[in-house]
């Protein structure tokens, strides 16, 4: 059981009290959750298939082929077809689907329609298909995935760095501060869209590489406000006390300036995710992100600007991106309010 | 200091324009090519009067022997209840980076314009492929098949006013070697393509070729445009000093001065030539209607049919399905203010498909190949996607008329011939991932393309691959990027379209010479010595039945060899106008032209704007009335 020290659970309980803010944290943390298993949720493959007596979980792992349940072709399962074939047949086999049973890359062609197909709730295409027939539901569920985890990942590589080397500038000070300040000033002049353009149009940006492109460019942010509160910190008498107990500079940088600077970084959490998300999606929206097809809230909102004449793309994928940008707006007021410290600290 | 600033604008503004008015004109005599910016029939005369003319063979020296032809008797295009006035309002997507139509930064999507007012000693009939005169009256071909001799029409005058004589024709040649215009590709053609150009007497000239054609492939690549020899000066300042300089012309518009100072970066306008030469000849009876055709640049095709949708441009091409079908509807099309057209043409189609580049070792395999071939789902694309109004494509030759073999048909797509011929490369079983796999090897290939907009299409593609148990990765690559890769013959797969030629030539994309190199135009590295001997008999036959002969030989050896798999083709043009843009009875010609072109002298400027009905359509729309709606099909040239 971990130990909170009373200023830390004064803290979290101001941040419970904050209703929007706590709510709006458990909902984003259970969607983070749940799109972790999405394949569980939204997938064309079914949950569980009872075929001649046998039970088969066909979500996770290899591909089973049409044949193993008595299809004619050796391609992956078509399980939307194969549970109506067993419901008609009624030999007692049958098929569990998913919430939503399209995964975000397959094609659906309905006869004498074309793709954009309208919300079709028989369908089970709640929020309708895009300009290619895929499912805009299973993209944007999928497409959140890759946004948010891609915030994460961002967002942990750029604090590595930015704290790391901010709290060195602000411990040491004298030239190696002044000389790091000199460099990121240069290196935040370089126009990073312009640097992402390039290698977009040279190679196929994974998501790996985009990460690591937008860390390189990204880890100046964070190193100004903790060089800043680093300063701060150092000069005060616990740190000479620790030094005068021989304490070495990184110990005393993790050990005692990092958890009293705590507050900025959380404070800037929630901001940071927000800004990976409309990053990712205005990147993918200027098709400089993740290849297709991935699915992706960006290439969404895409075809929903060029066809207005299919309101639901561009509806769906501008509500969903409210609605999370909202939210972590609300968890990063929230948190700000909760861990201001002018409510525990009187200065002098 | 809001107010300062303001002030500063101004000033800069004033500048600006004051840099971009032409300096006044030095009347002197002295020729400069500054002063080239500035172009009076007065300048022009003077100048003219200065140049030494080329010296003439003399009717005498012509061949014994020679038949001359001219206009065959097919019937002209024009209509006789054309009306002529009116501004037509038509859009671009980029202004031109210099009005030259030759050297650096000239080939931009704007030349066209340009260039469609530049005409040719003849051109073919649209219709019937027949050559047709232009600014020549009458030709004759030589005995060995090399040599067109034309006699010039006198009637023909540059937009300043002046003769255009033989002198200019032999210019032509001395201007497209001339290393001044910085053009290689012009350099080359002039001097291995064009031998010489020769002047019999101010009116007759002859123009030699290298290789013996066949008579109408003969006027494809002979029929020169003249070049004004009074206006150039062809010194090192030539490129600079031409960027904004109008050059004289001979079809029936020209660029507006004004518009060039006024519009810069905005819009460019095309005014009628008051005393056009072409004015007078049946010909062109019923054509070049418009006084004017005001060029307005949009980038973004979505706010250019916003535009077009206000009225603010007469007509939009529509060729893309979603355009036609969900974006030109409502009101102003029920009610009739805007009208459709759609044109079916039959005309040498662009190769859009997959190139399959054979140095990669699986693709190396004429089995693998074939396999790919039958999983490419083109059906659900053209069905899906395309909504059928694209047709799929046959071969890589497709529309060359007799030259295209009719037993060429694409590969449908098969799962159990894919499947057969998988499993014949040794590829029968699947991985965990549903994909082939041979010996650890899987069965996946890159697919490189460049449009974003054929994103939609190339997912159908991909996803039914994985069917056949075939993985497509798509690689979407800037235009620059994508083309330069392939033509570095980096690529597996490539998605995208060869333009089309007059005749199909095959050494350039199939030939061994051109294999195994970067930087030409075989792009599936094929090189087979038997179809490298069918190349060269075709490229050296000058007799069309040899030569049509041995083209179906070819395109029967392409399809076996399977390294296209040909995709779709848009046989059609259309596009939607406003009711006050009238057309004759044929809208369009076989070739694909007409329709909104304003300029081509072969089936350019047959529409007309109907002022009258232009007033009863804004009264209409000012009231709520409304007419008929408006779609018209013309099916005479649907393959």
């Amino acid at each position: 059981m971990m130990r909170l020290d009373p200023i830390t659970r004064t803290k979290l309980a101001r941040f419970r009290s904050i209703g929007r803010g706590y709510w709006s944290a458990l909902i984003l943390a259970a969607l983070m959750g749940l799109s972790l298993c999405a394949e569980l949720l939204v997938n064309s493959r079914a949950l569980l298939v009872f075929y001649q007596g046998s039970l088969y979980f066909p979500t996770y792992g290899a591909v089973m082929p049409g044949t193993v349940f008595g299809e004619d072709y050796a391609y992956e399962t078509d399980y939307r077809a194969l549970k109506q074939r067993f419901s008609e047949a009624g030999q007692g086999d049958w098929v569990v689907m998913p919430l939503i049973p399209y995964n975000p890359l397959e094609i659906n062609a309905y006869e004498g329609e074309f793709a954009p197909h309208p919300p079709n709730a028989a369908r089970e295409h709640y929020l309708g298909t895009d300009i290619a027939g895929r499912d805009v539901a299973a993209r944007l569920v999928y497409g959140f995935r890759i946004a948010i985890w891609f915030s994460v990942a961002l967002l942990l590589s750029t604090y590595v760095i930015g704290i790391a080397l901010g709290c060195w500038m602000g411990y040491r000070g004298g030239w190696i501060d002044l000389g790091v300040q000199r460099l990121i000033e240069i290196w935040s002049n370089v126009p990073f869209l312009y640097v992402i353009m390039i290698v977009a149009s040279i190679v196929t940006p994974g998501f790996g590489l985009l990460v690591s492109l937008m860390v390189l460019f990204g880890w100046m942010g964070m190193t100004w406000y903790m060089r800043t509160a680093t300063y701060k910190e150092a000069a005060r008498d616990y740190v000479l006390a620790a030094r005068a107990l021989g304490a070495g500079p990184w110990r005393i940088i993790g050990r005692h300036i990092l958890p009293n600077t705590m507050s900025i970084i959380v404070t800037f959490i929630p901001f940071s995710i927000a800004g990976g998300i409309t990053a990712l999606t205005a990147l993918d929206y200027l098709g400089f992100g993740l290849p297709p097809p991935t699915p992706s809230w960006g290439e969404l909102l895409k075809q929903g600007t060029d066809r207005l004449d299919a309101p639901w793309i561009v509806s769906s994928v501008v509500a969903g991106l409210i609605a999370i940008l909202v939210m972590v707006t609300f968890v990063g007021e929230a948190i700000r309010e909760a861990f201001d410290p002018r409510r525990q600290v009187r200065y002098a | 200091m809001p107010k300062m600033r303001w002030m500063l604008s101004c000033l800069l503004g004033t500048l600006l324009v004051g840099c971009s008015e032409p300096p006044e004109v030095e009347r002197s005599g002295e020729w400069t090519s500054a002063n080239q910016l500035v172009w009076t029939p007065e300048i022009a005369s003077a100048r003219r009067a200065l140049l030494e003319p080329y010296p003439a063979l003399g009717l005498s020296a012509l061949p014994a022997g020679l038949v001359w032809e001219t206009h065959p008797g097919t019937p002209f295009l024009g209509s006789a209840e054309a009306r002529p006035g009116g501004t037509f309002y038509d859009h671009a997507s980029v202004y031109p980076l210099t009005l030259r139509t030759v050297g650096p930064d000239s080939n931009n999507s704007f030349r066209g314009y340009l260039l469609a007012n530049q005409w040719s000693l003849t051109t073919l009939h649209p219709d019937t492929e027949t050559p047709i005169p232009e600014l020549a009256l009458e030709w004759a071909v030589s005995a060995d098949q090399t040599t067109l001799f034309f006699r010039l029409d006198p009637a023909v005058r540059w937009s300043d006013g002046v003769p255009v004589t033989a002198d200019d024709y032999l210019y032509t040649l001395e201007f497209m070697r001339s290393e001044a215009i910085v053009a290689p590709w012009y350099n080359n053609y002039f001097t291995e393509q064009i031998l010489s150009v020769e002047k019999y007497d101010d009116y007759t000239i002859a123009v030699r070729g290298a290789v013996p054609k066949p008579a109408v492939d003969l006027h494809t690549s002979l029929s020169i445009s003249p070049k004004p020899r009074h206006f150039h000066v062809l010194d090192s300042g030539w490129v600079q000093n031409t960027n904004w300089a109008i050059e004289p012309n001979t079809g029936p518009y020209q660029i507006d001065r004004r518009s060039l100072v006024d519009g810069k970066g905005k819009y460019l306008v095309f005014q009628k030539k008051e005393d056009w030469w072409g004015r007078h000849r049946p010909q062109y009876q019923g054509r070049f209607n418009v006084d004017r055709v005001r060029i307005k640049i949009i980038r973004d095709p979505n706010t250019a049919f916003q535009s077009f949708n206000k009225g603010d441009l007469d007509s939009f091409a529509l060729v893309l399905p979603e355009f036609w079908h969900e974006k030109a509807k409502g009101p102003a099309y029920d009610r009739g203010y805007l009208e459709k057209l759609w044109v079916y043409n039959d005309a040498p189609r662009p190769s859009t498909g997959v190139w399959m580049n054979q140095a990669h070792p699986l693709l190396a395999e004429r089995s693998i190949r074939l396999g790919l071939q039958h999983s490419l789902n083109f059906e659900k694309m053209l069905r899906t996607v395309l909504r059928n109004d694209y047709v799929r494509l046959s071969q890589h030759y497709t529309g060359y008329g007799s030259y295209t073999n009719p037993a060429v048909v694409p590969r449908a797509f098969d799962l159990a011939a894919a499947e057969g011929y998988f499993t014949d490369a040794g590829f029968a079983q699947r991985g965990p991932d549903g994909i082939r796999v041979r010996d650890g090897v899987r069965l996946s290939f890159t697919m490189t393309y460049s449009q974003a907009v054929h994103t939609p299409r190339l997912v159908v593609l991909q996803d039914e691959a994985k069917k056949a148990g075939l993985e497509i990765k798509l690689q979407l690559l800037d235009g620059q990027n994508a083309f330069r890769n392939i033509m570095e013959k980096q690529h597996e797969l490539a998605w995208m379209g060869w333009s089309t030629g007059f005749r199909p030539a095959y050494w350039e994309h199939y030939h061994s010479a051109n294999a195994g190199k970067p930087q030409t135009n075989n792009i599936t590295n094929t090189a087979i010595p038997a179809l490298d001997t069918l190349i060269e008999g075709y490229r050296s036959a000058t007799d069309a039945s040899t030569r049509i002969a041995l083209s179906h030989q070819i395109q029967a050896r392409l399809d076996a060899e399977a390294m296209f798999a040909p995709g779709y083709m848009v046989p059609y043009s259309r596009g939607a106008h406003w009711r006050w843009i009238r057309f004759p009875s044929a809208a369009g010609t076989r070739d694909g032209g007409g329709l909104y072109d304003p300029f081509s002298s072969a089936s350019g400027g047959l529409f007309w704007i109907d002022s009258e009905i232009r007033d009863e359509t804004r009264a209409a729309q000012r009231e709520g009335r409304g007419f008929a709606p408006v779609l018209r099909i013309d099916e005479r040239f649907k393959p």
